[in-house]
């Protein structure tokens, strides 16, 4: 029953941030959506779907942080790791389970706020595409995944019941900050789930074809990184 | 059969305080020939002290007579010929015992000094445990 | 009777850095019996545990648990299949209630025993309905123990058992362990609370400062461990007692106090010898044997 147990520990916070994210960025575009008539700029109303994907982004990030908040290092400082330790299980298989709901529950909070405001936007009349909600969500998905990969490792190697929460945060902050640092754009994890290297001004669109190859090798950083935490939880004494 | 508790810090086994006294109440009569006595699990818990302690007392007990472990159905009293014969010496050396106790009173002894002299004596000679 | 024992280490030793936690710890825990290890705090108990059940990683030395090697990831899973645990933290997660924390627990052990398990929810009245972040201390330990106890497992290891409960507690406690051991469980229990040890123990095992300093069932203590009190008319040597069983003498003026583990006729022989005047000669508890090993560290086995 380690599902069981995951999704016990994370459950709170997952149907909290689920709300949020959905009610936040659709609100907003729905508010967005009654003032297009007064400019009938359709760019000014994609605007401000490309800004309800930061805030998004945004929150998923936090969530995903605080979601991965956990595991055998939080427990031994609250002293429940003797307990899930004397379990006939293996750290790696505790290990596996935690990544893999995290990463559903990490899918579906992709997923579901942005159906929320792709039908806000169907519902006020303006016709976003589909391709464009996909390559959004595809981007926050995949690109994201380094995120929650990142908050799986400091959580795996970081003492202390909040620590870990704060120091992923503080990695995310410097990423976010550094941005705009030039050369530095095009790696930025940030920067690749807001879309800012597709991002069109004129258009406020999304250009291009899916970036496939980028997506792919961010993936395999995460998995490169879940494998350094699940090799260090394999090797921490408790 | 109720058992009083048994002095943890003497210098007797656990095992020889428990033979004391299921003896004693074969011999005092609250246990007849063919009494069942309690399961292993239940005086440990009802004692509160290690199974292991009935373990052996009930497999002393049962080499010397006093009592039968039937299987699968427990322990019972068994007063046997050699058991009788056990018991007959026991009644026996308290009609001694009597009679040496009251000498030492007559000369002088308080009981709490007789039982201080009896007791180191009883100590200082503890005859080696047969184990099995 | 198993020939393989219980638990079974040998030179076990934990440094951490400079410090040594364990220290060689050769040990030996009979099946189907009530084994005591006692031992101060800092004494390496609770470090012993952890290793035996895969939790940390000694720094030399091995072990088995039930005839499965302790330092092998794949074999510790598979002896704590076996083995019942109670830690020391007895902490538990926050966020399940009592139901749910039991119903968890069951799902990964084949001898898990629904009755016991309720007769015993019942017995420590615990809320089924209450999130464990909200039990007190002493309902948490009731509820841990009730983790531990509700199964059919060969061996059972407590670390501090009694920690948290009160005088109720503690005898129900110790009624657990009694009915669980006359299942076939070998109980394994860290303490230093030593009456409870005294009470129901078959053998201690007494640390200190990392290592095994005596290895002894307590009938044996019962029947050979004592105190002779001697008194001469002048001041006594020591030295005239450096006898075999003689675990350690101490003299105040013409009083001298001997404590000894066997040997008592030759001790006493020796002190008419030398005309003492009085031999007073009795039985030692477990507290005794216990302070006289841990002051006197010089009794290490090897």
């Amino acid at each position: 029953m380690l599902w069981y147990k995951a999704w016990m520990e994370t459950r709170a916070r997952f149907l909290f941030s689920l709300c949020g994210m959905v009610a936040l960025p659709s609100y907003y575009v729905y508010h967005e959506a009654q003032g297009v008539e007064k400019f009938a700029r359709l760019d000014w109303y994609y605007h401000s779907l490309h800004t309800g994907h930061g805030l998004i982004a945004a929150m998923w990030v936090a969530a995903v942080i605080f979601l991965m908040m956990g595991g055998l290092l939080r427990e031994k400082a609250v002293g429940a790791s003797s307990f899930t330790l004397a379990l006939p299980v293996t750290r790696t298989s505790l290990m596996r389970v935690r990544i893999l709901c995290g990463v559903c529950q990490a899918m579906a909070l992709a997923v579901v706020p942005w159906m929320a405001m792709f039908l806000v936007s169907r519902a006020t009349g303006m016709a976003t595409s589909i391709y464009q909600a996909v390559f959004h969500v595809v981007l926050l998905a995949g690109g994201g995944l380094v995120f929650l990969a990142l908050a799986l490792l400091v959580s795996s190697v970081v003492e202390g019941e909040y620590t870990a929460p704060a120091v992923s945060f503080g990695i995310v902050f410097v990423d976010a900050i550094m941005l705009d640092t030039r050369g530095f754009g095009a790696f930025s994890p940030w920067g690749f789930i807001v879309g800012s290297e597709y991002f069109d001004r004129k258009t406020q669109l999304l250009l291009g074809s899916i970036p496939w190859v980028h997506l792919t090798v961010s993936i395999l950083l995460a998995a490169l990184l879940s494998g350094i935490a699940i090799k260090a939880v394999q090797r921490q004494e408790f | 059969m109720i058992f009083s508790k048994l002095a943890i810090t003497s210098g007797e086994p656990l095992y020889l305080q428990l033979m004391q006294r299921i003896r004693h109440a074969a011999e005092s009569g609250a246990l007849q020939d063919g009494d069942q006595l309690p399961s292993i699990r239940a005086l440990a818990e009802e004692l509160v002290v290690s199974p292991n302690t009935v373990v052996k007392a009930y497999s002393e007990l049962e080499h010397e007579g006093l009592i039968e472990l039937r299987q699968g159905s427990g322990a019972f009293v068994t007063l046997s010929r050699r058991a009788r014969s056990f018991l007959d010496r026991v009644e026996r050396a308290r009609e001694r015992m009597a009679g040496f106790v009251s000498e030492l009173r007559e000369e002088g002894l308080r009981d709490d000094e007789i039982r201080r002299v009896f007791e180191a004596e009883l100590l200082r000679a503890a005859a080696p445990v047969r184990t099995r | 009777m198993s020939d393989v024992p219980a638990i079974e280490t040998n030179r076990l030793s934990k440094f951490y850095g400079r410090v040594g936690a364990v220290r060689g710890l050769t040990l030996s825990v009979g099946h189907n019996r009530l084994t005591g290890f006692l031992g101060r705090n800092g004494a390496g108990k609770s470090t012993t545990i952890k290793m035996l059940l895969g939790m940390v990683r000694p720094t030399s030395g091995e072990g088995t648990v039930l005839g499965k090697r302790i330092d092998d990831p794949a074999e510790s899973v598979e002896l704590r299949r076996d083995v019942a645990y109670l830690s020391e933290d007895k902490r538990l997660y926050g966020y399940m209630t009592v139901e749910q924390t039991i119903r968890f627990t069951a799902s990964f052990y084949r001898d898990w025993r629904k009755e016991k398990a309720d007769s015993l929810l019942r017995k420590f009245e615990l809320p089924p309905g209450r999130k464990v972040k909200l039990l007190s201390k002493g309902m948490r330990t009731k509820l841990a123990l009730l983790l531990a106890l509700s199964r059919q497992p060969s061996l059972l290891i407590l670390d501090e058992p009694s920690e948290g409960l009160d005088p109720i507690g503690v005898e129900q406690l110790l009624e657990c362990l009694v009915a669980q051991s006359s299942e076939g469980t070998s109980v394994f229990f860290s303490s230093h609370q030593i009456e409870e040890v005294e009470r129901i123990a078959d053998q201690v095992c007494i640390v200190d400062q990392g290592r095994l300093l005596l290895d002894l069932s307590m009938d044996e203590i019962r029947e050979s461990y004592r105190q002779i009190d001697l008194v001469f008319p002048f001041e006594p040597r020591q030295l005239e007692f450096d006898l075999p069983g003689v675990v350690n003498v101490r003299t105040k003026g013409y009083q001298m106090r001997v404590f000894s583990s066997g040997n008592t006729d030759e001790i006493i022989e020796r002190a008419r010898t030398h005309q003492a005047t009085s031999v007073e000669v009795a039985p030692v508890g477990l507290r005794d044997v216990f302070l006289g090993t841990v002051r006197d560290g010089s009794n290490a086995l090897v």
